[in-house]
């Protein structure tokens, strides 16, 4: 055999494959337990400590939530509870959510599971993307609940009649076909109140979630020019 | 479907699976057009069958066709590759029966109940709502179930029967095919976990076990077809394994960039990424190395005396699909993967149309193609031809159906492009950005030539499904 | 990674310059994707024309052709890096993937000819190796 080498025996490449592939799948199992470790969903006592998590504990819906620019990071971060003026959160600044701001652990996990349950019983993501994934045929919620459009000076207060941006955002899912703002509109899916308050606290919830800076300048440049 | 030529019962099984996963093709580009009119007239089918409905059945039926093609194109090869009937081929065909009646149950309960309460019960009966494994729960039983026998048969054949390099892979890839999954079927109130393990099913199917899946179907085809040298194609398949998993498992990381997982995602996705379109180029060359190998032997053979060289491909619509799959696997997955993958890029383009420019071309061109070479390898052995030539409908056929999911390709990522610079880079992913993008005269003109695209692929489907259906007769082959 | 008032963007006015900018300027995007795009279908061109080279469909000239292909490549990369202005681990896997790409074709073409050749010794008459 001339030409027998490591290089064209079979076995070799066999084990190599094999080799390689546990090696893989075994890097990925170790990053998945430092990964689960650090995405696990944080508590009430955690907020009150000050101790931040990449997800928050769901009472995190009893604090004002903005999305700004980390130094140190280098791309903008949730700040939850007002700024210490670097980027991290203080965990003080409390705001009122459908007129409270001391919602229980317990009440704020029903309502934070109700929505979850929604969004995935109404196929939200076949048509909106959250955390970026999904479908493109409307906007990514990921932030939603910091979009200026339901902010005190945004349009979605005005149309639904609403005084809050948590009010505004439950009677639009409940009765969307009602206040479109374009022609491509979302169609009633049934939402009940109930439900529609817990999808509210879901999209609160998700626009605290430590993304790595996605979306970037989120709210904060006004006035395309070009490409239209 | 007298005068039959299969003699072998798990052949005749891999007929069943083909023929509805072509049905089921057929319904994705239904479905697909449908979607396709919504961002043309979004008043169109409004409050009927909802874009969030249409696309649920063009991204399920996608990889539910998919996936009995892959059944079908296994049940294929085993009598080949072991030299036996298959084992338990009476258990197959049951569960092929509870395979399309779930399916059709499902696909009734999408189309008339559409959504439900927030529940448990929605989950379990009507929907699951997460991307492409939107069926309910009791149905994720039952694909296990279908999986568990489908591996079962594989494997009680594989061990009893000649074990080839082929066969091994295939019982490895498709262990791990079934296995993951299992971790796309549990509810969490925490959508980054949520997130997180879903990928684990989206990613590692399509970037990692049907990747290596291809590889093994086109190594048989390769051996099949042109009479490739077995120890060369499967030393091959070895190095591709080594090659796809090596980069595909921990390419995983271009999807946690922006879900809530930690930075250090950024860097593993960024470098496997890189080195995920290693193998797809390799298996270009590999493609070319043999054909050229063999092609090359017949020219220089002493038995050929009739003036002109022969050519060594038995099935040549097969192998046109064949051959497409090594491009399409190259541009879909390489280059229109490539273009978005590192985070500083992804950060703009994550969630716009780009990704669906990708994921069209992509699944097109890894995955459709090489099914329906299968399709024409069944047409072929069912039929008892020799060498099998292409008809004036294969040939457009292709020629319309690559024609037009290229055009769609195109149309999506100029459509991707407005959105990435208008919604994203310069008015910062808010709503009222994300419809100035929507509005922009470059997006609405896109969207159009992305459905005029879509009708031209769906006529080719039709000419295909006339051709697969009629070919078998047809004089031109030898037999 | 802070980028203040680094970039000049034609296409915004209305910008509060205490702003954190983009880290990818307007105008950059188009040769982003066009160059990363370019990437693979100028290595997808070197990989192919070295591998007809090697089995004799094109004249060994051509190689010259490949290599100059291959330059485009890690060119190509350099631009698409260096516009995405990616980090220092970002840039070492770019370097690492050009260089992959240079060696592959050599390596897949040096083994699929060596197990060729050494089986074209061992299983002549026998089909297919079945």
């Amino acid at each position: 055999m001339a030409n027998k080498s490591v290089w064209n025996d079979n076995r070799f490449w066999r084990r190599s494959a094999t080799w390689v592939t546990g090696f893989a799948s075994i890097l990925l199992i170790w990053l998945t337990f430092d990964t689960s470790a650090q995405i696990s969903m944080g508590t009430n006592e955690d907020l009150q400590n000050g101790v931040t998590k990449r997800v928050p504990g769901p009472t995190v819906i009893n604090y004002k939530i903005t999305y700004e620019m980390s130094a140190k990071r280098g791309h903008e971060v949730p700040v939850i509870g007002g700024n210490d003026g670097k980027g991290n959160s203080l965990f003080q600044e409390k705001e009122k959510f459908f007129g409270r701001d001391d919602w229980s652990e317990k009440e704020a996990r029903e309502m934070l599971h109700l929505g979850k349950l929604g969004s995935q019983a109404k196929n939200c993501m076949d048509c909106h993307t959250l955390l970026g994934n999904g479908a493109y045929y409307a906007p990514d919620l990921t932030k939603a609940w910091l979009d200026p459009a339901w902010g005190p000076n945004g349009t979605m207060q005005a149309i639904t009649n609403k005084p809050t941006k948590e009010e505004a955002m439950a009677e639009f899912l409940q009765h969307p076909e009602l206040y479109a703002t374009h022609a491509r509109m979302m169609p009633n899916l049934g939402i009940t109140k109930e439900e529609a308050i817990g999808l509210v606290a879901f999209l609160k919830h998700m626009s605290s979630i430590d993304t790595n800076g996605f979306p970037r300048n989120f709210g904060k440049m006004k006035g395309a020019i070009n490409g239209k | 479907m007298a005068n039959n030529h299969l003699t072998s019962e798990s052949k005749q099984l891999a007929t069943w699976y083909l023929t509805f996963a072509a049905i089921l093709f057929g319904a994705q580009l239904l479905f697909g057009l449908i979607a396709a009119i919504q961002y043309v007239m979004p008043g169109f089918l409004y409050g009927i069958l909802d874009f969030s409905i249409a696309r649920i059945l063009h991204i399920n039926a996608l990889v539910v066709w998919m996936v009995f093609a892959m059944f079908g194109s296994v049940y294929w090869l085993l009598p080949d590759e072991t030299g036996i009937e298959t084992i338990g081929i009476k258990a197959g065909k049951l569960v092929y029966w509870i395979f399309v009646a779930a399916i059709v149950v499902v696909v009734l309960v999408f189309l008339l109940i559409q959504v439900g309460p927030a529940s448990d019960t929605t989950i379990w009966f009507i929907t699951e709502g997460r991307e492409y494994i939107e069926a309910p729960r009791w149905a994720d039983f039952g694909i296990v179930v279908v999986a568990l026998t489908f591996v079962g048969n594989l494997f009680l054949t594989g061990m009893k029967g000649k074990q080839t390099g082929i066969v091994t892979v295939l019982m490895a890839d498709m262990i791990a095919f079934a296995g993951l999954y299992l971790a796309g079927m549990f509810f969490t109130d925490n959508i980054s976990v949520d997130q997180y393990w879903w990928w684990w099913v989206i990613h590692l199917w399509v970037e990692a076990t049907w990747e290596v899946f291809v590889g093994a179907i086109a190594a048989y085809g390769l051996i099949t077809m042109i009479g490739a040298h077995r120890k060369v194609v499967e030393m091959w398949l070895w190095i591709e394994v080594a090659m796809l998993f090596g980069s595909g498992i921990l390419g995983m990381g271009h999807h946690y960039f922006w879900i809530g997982t930690p930075e250090y995602w950024w860097e593993i996705g960024a470098l496997f990424s890189a080195l995920e379109p290693l193998p797809l180029v390799a298996m270009f060359v590999h493609v070319l190395y043999d054909w050229g190998k063999t092609q090359g032997a017949e020219m220089n053979s002493e038995h050929t005396d009739e003036g002109h060289v022969k050519s060594v491909i038995k099935n040549k619509p097969a192998f046109t699909w064949f051959v497409l799959n090594a491009f399409g696997n190259f541009l879909g997955a390489g280059v229109w993967g490539f273009f978005h993958t590192l985070p500083q890029i992804n950060l703009y383009t994550h969630g716009t149309q780009f990704t669906s420019a990708h994921g069209h071309l992509a699944f097109f061109g890894a995955y459709a193609t090489i099914l329906v070479g299968m399709m024409y390898l069944a047409v072929q052995g069912k039929n008892g031809i020799k060498v099998m030539k292409n008809t004036k409908a294969s040939i457009w056929a292709v020629s319309m159906i690559t024609g037009g999911v290229m055009g769609m390709t195109v149309a999506l990522t100029i459509a991707g492009y407005v959105q990435v610079i208008v919604s994203r880079a310069q008015m910062g992913a808010t709503w009222a950005a994300y419809f100035d993008g929507q509005g922009g005269a470059w997006f609405t003109q896109a969207m159009d030539w992305r459905l005029i695209m879509g009708v031209i692929t769906f006529l080719g489907f039709v000419l295909l499904a006339k051709d697969l259906l009629t070919t078998g007769k047809n004089p031109v082959h030898e037999r | 990674m802070l980028t203040v008032q680094k970039y000049y963007f034609k296409g915004i006015q209305m910008i509060d310059p205490a702003m954190i900018r983009p880290e990818i300027a307007l105008n950059d995007f188009l040769p982003i994707f066009v160059s990363s795009a370019l990437v693979l279908v100028f290595g997808g061109v070197y990989v192919g024309i070295y591998t007809a080279v090697k089995v004799e469909f094109l004249k060994p000239w051509a190689i010259i052709i490949a290599y100059g292909f291959w330059t485009l490549t890690a060119y190509c990369l350099y631009v698409m890096g260096s516009l995405m202005h990616v980090g220092s681990f970002t840039a070492k896997a770019l370097v690492v993937a050009a260089i992959g790409l240079f060696i592959l074709p050599f390596a897949v073409y040096y083994m699929e000819d060596n197990v060729h050749k050494s089986n074209e010794h061992e299983t002549q008459g026998e089909e297919n190796g079945k």
